[in-house]
């Protein structure tokens, strides 16, 4: 069977979707059609945490996910149905000697022009009592949030088909190989047939380097890198507000310090994050670790990890939990993911490569993506970004 | 008393029912070292459930045949050696591999278990099939398991005025447990048609212990002046706050409900039963592989002669591998006990038990396949029904899902939420499927297994005993 469309989006989890939605709004007729092998967030974006989080490490970085976070909560506005809840984040300190760290990213945040507050002892109880009573103190971040991915995903396709009806998703639709004129892509190839196309848009998270590699993309430098989540029964939450480790920044964003490639070395980290979720859960993550595509969970990190999180509130350790599993991150080497057009071939676009970061990212992701496409103002500045720094 | 955190034994056995009793009893009787880990308070399984312990019915519910052989191992177990370990829910496993001992983790009140042991019998049971209508989630509706829960393991009359509907045999002893509990029972519905009863004669008939289970109910049924309606279904349940009155009617050949068939019928208690559905996750984690056939419930592990499973020194009996009733559990279970204690004392298994559990499996086959649930039933849901209640999805939202993002139970899942929850789709999944596919016939996709088995506290994750 053969059909045509004018963009293929091929991944359907959030970063597709989140093309899919920012296409439709530019392309109002176009015939966009999003193709995943699997279900729609069937793989990372139904395996993940929902956390919208604003960092301020650079500036650059600031105003991506600032302004990714604020279009979220446009979206909420628009239409919702995916559990926004903007419970701001709290940097917890562990022990007294983590509470230097609490003015170092309290002044990240006010050099990019935002606030933070640090809050003692007794403020932070205020504010979240259901935690451990001896915690020195915290930084308070209003602008973060938490969404429940899947169902986010439901929600830019249902508002991309609201601005372009020809918007269609075709789960269980594997891509098995591009055709090409010269260096313009012409056709996407798959189990069910082929689909003539101008633009090819890959959004495969961990398998975009080999969705990329049948375009003709030698080594896109992504690697899994896994992560072990549970979360406890509904109304069973010991939290209302997202929890971090303040270490978690140096840890969570700082370049890994093993090699990717090795994935027998790693052994693992962890940090803790807690989402308390609208259902009444909590989502207690999160584990890093390189293994390659293997998604058996790890007891021992899991051990880990809720050992650190009840520390930081210890009502966790009678609550029910209902589930574990391993999420697989899309950990880009140079730790920028690649949004924007592959300068090779004229129609192939990538957008991909977010590791923790592609729930919160993923609004800005695909309106850079329409931007370009379209040649209409881009929100910020995509340089960085860009995948052409890789040639 | 502090128990040992981590016990050992020769050979573990998962669930004190009448699969795992009977193969306990026939493993510690080669002299063997057995322990039974099971949730409920005593033992006896859902079908032989004791009245928790110092309490006696005043007057004793009407007892099928059946329930003799449940005396029995009841009996047997307590003059034995095997040990049963009572209130343990087994949330993780590891099977036996080389020289390295198997293990069961469990949590059993709020001490963090594990059992080391050579060979693993796997006999968790089933759960309630569960199939949505308008009101299903009204309270009073309950399933035919719930409702003999109630009476037999309680002592709890359910309700005044009873409907009792689904399809299948365990709508027969759901009915004489209400009528020996002093319940009215004002309807009792079969959605298969009488045909299918007589299709199921020929498995009644290859087993006298089934046919004398079918003697004893027809004649309870006879003496109650309850008869049972075929090609019948509740079509919808009201009531203000509470199940009052059940729209019930009859269905056609395919299950599809005839509307011009309604009427109402003023009752306080609806109880369900659709059939089981076998708790495979256990043999999935351990690796065992599972099957699909309808007759059997569904997805269930498969088990080959003597509960044997793909993997070497896990065995599988009774309903995990396929619904069949407590006769076939038995058998399994003995034949299972015999293979473990032939591999384990190195000698060669006796073959009859074997050939019993055969026959006994053919013949709860040949019964059960006469009574698959009709695709058409799932007609009744409207688009407000709840599908899933754990998060409260309701069929339009299944449907919805279903076509935005594929038409797996992944998929759906991903979509509305269905299946999120603490079942974790154990009693949504058939469902779920059966209504975003609008009546297709096909299986539903195999469950997805995930530790814990059974939700369990964080601490005992935490205090797990590392082996």
């Amino acid at each position: 069977m053969t059909e045509s469309a004018d963009v293929v989006v091929v991944g359907g989890g959030i970063l597709g979707c989140s093309v899919a939605l920012h296409v439709a709004r530019a392309l109002p007729k176009a015939r966009i059609l999003v193709l995943d092998r699997g279900p729609i967030a069937g793989a990372t974006s139904g395996r993940c945490m929902g956390h919208l989080m604003v960092t301020p490490d650079t500036k650059e970085e600031y105003a991506f996910s600032q302004t990714s976070v604020r279009m979220w909560a446009g979206l909420q506005e628009e239409i919702g149905g995916f559990d926004y809840n903007p419970t701001g984040a709290l940097y917890l300190a562990d022990a007294p000697e983590d509470l230097e760290l609490l003015p170092v990213l309290q002044k990240q945040f006010s050099d990019c022009g935002d606030t933070a507050a640090i809050l003692d002892q007794k403020q932070l109880r205020e504010i979240e009592p259901g935690l451990a009573h001896d915690l020195p103190g915290a930084l308070f971040y209003q602008g973060d949030g938490v969404v429940l991915p899947m169902t986010a995903c439901s929600a830019m396709l249902r508002l991309g088909q609201r601005h372009n009806a020809r918007l269609e998703t075709r789960p269980g639709t594997e891509v098995t190989g591009f055709d090409g004129i010269g260096s313009r892509m012409t056709a996407v190839r798959t189990k069910h047939g082929t689909i003539t196309t101008g633009n090819v848009v890959i959004a495969c998270g961990v398998w975009s380097p080999a969705v990329a590699k049948l375009a003709g993309i030698a080594a896109l430098p992504i690697v899994p890198r896994a992560g072990n989540l549970a979360i406890t029964a509904h109304h069973s939450t010991p939290i209302q507000t997202q929890l971090l480790e303040v270490s978690y920044i140096r840890f969570a964003h700082g370049a890994a310090k093993v090699d990717p490639w090795k994935t027998d070395e790693d052994q693992g980290g962890h940090a803790v994050n807690m989402q308390p979720q609208s259902a009444g859960g909590c989502l207690i993550g999160s584990t890093r670790q390189f293994r390659g595509f293997d998604t058996t969970l790890n007891r021992e990190l899991l051990h880990r990890s809720l050992l650190r999180a009840q520390r930081y509130a210890p009502g966790l350790l009678g609550l029910p939990i209902v589930r574990t599993w391993v999420g697989l991150r899309p950990y880009s080497v140079d730790k920028h993911p690649f949004v924007g057009p592959w300068p090779q071939t004229d129609g192939l676009w990538i957008c991909s490569g977010h590791e923790g970061l592609g729930i919160s990212l993923s609004m800005i992701s695909g309106q850079l993506i329409a931007a370009q496409m379209t040649g209409t103002p881009c929100a910020v500045d995509p340089t960085s970004w860009l995948p052409r720094r890789i040639l | 008393m502090t128990r040992d955190a981590v016990i050992e034994a020769d050979v573990g056995v998962v669930g004190a029912g009448p699969g795992g009793m009977a193969a306990a009893l026939r493993i510690a009787s080669s002299g063997l070292s057995v322990v039974v880990l099971d949730e409920g308070a005593r033992p006896g399984g859902q079908i032989f459930r004791q009245l928790p312990e110092g309490f006696a019915h005043a007057s004793p519910p009407t007892e099928p045949p059946s329930h003799g052989a449940g005396h029995e191992l009841l009996h047997a177990l307590t003059g034995s050696k095997v040990s049963v370990e009572s209130h343990a829910t087994v949330w993780d496993a590891r099977a036996p591999r080389g020289d390295d001992l198997g293990c069961l983790w469990f949590e059993q009140g709020v001490a963090s278990r594990a059992l080391r042991c050579k060979a693993i019998v796997l006999a968790p049971g089933a759960m309630d099939r569960c199939v949505p209508f308008p009101g299903w989630t009204l309270p009073g509706v309950i399933t035919a398991g719930a409702a003999q829960v109630m009476v037999r393991g309680y002592g709890i009359k359910p309700g005044s005025r009873a409907v009792v509907a689904g399809s299948g045999p365990l709508l027969l002893p759901t009915v004489t447990a209400l009528v020996s509990a002093g319940v009215k029972v004002v309807a009792a519905l079969e959605s298969a048609p009488r045909r299918a009863a007589l299709r199921a004669l020929p498995g009644v008939l290859r087993s006298g212990a089934r046919l004398r289970e079918a003697f004893f109910y027809a004649r309870q049924l006879w003496r109650s002046g309850v008869s049972l309606q075929f090609s019948r279904a509740v079509f919808a349940v009201e009531g203000d706050g509470r199940v009052q009155r059940a729209v019930i009617g009859q269905l056609d050949r395919e299950g599809n409900p005839i509307a011009s068939t309604a009427k109402t019928v003023d009752a306080d208690v609806v109880c369900t039963g659709f059939g089981l559905v076998p708790s495979i996750e256990i043999g999935q984690r351990l690796g065992c592989r599972a099957t699909w056939n309808e007759a059997r419930g569904g997805w269930h592990i498969e088990a080959l002669d003597f509960g044997a499973t793909n993997v070497d020194r896990v065995f599988a009996v009774g309903e995990i591998a396929g619904i069949g009733g407590s006769e076939v559990a038995i058998a399994e279970g003995r034949a299972a006990g015999e293979l473990v204690c032939a591999q384990l004392q190195q000698r060669g298994a006796l073959t009859h038990v074997r050939d019993r559990s055969r026959a006994v499996r053919a013949a709860a086959d040949a019964m059960l396949r006469a009574f698959s649930v009709p695709r058409g039933v799932y007609s009744l849901v409207k688009d407000g029904t709840i599908v899933c209640r754990c998060e409260d999805v309701n069929a339009k939202a299944v449907r919805d899902a279903s076509a935005l993002h594929g038409d797996s139970l992944r998929a759906i899942k991903m979509g509305c939420r269905a299946g999120m929850g603490p079942c974790q789709g154990r009693i949504c999944a058939p469902s779920v499927q059966a209504i975003a596919s609008r009546g297709s016939t096909r299986a539903w996709d195999e469950p997805v297994v995930q530790i814990p088995l059974k939700p369990v506290r964080t601490s005992t994750i935490l205090d797990a005993p590392k082996v």
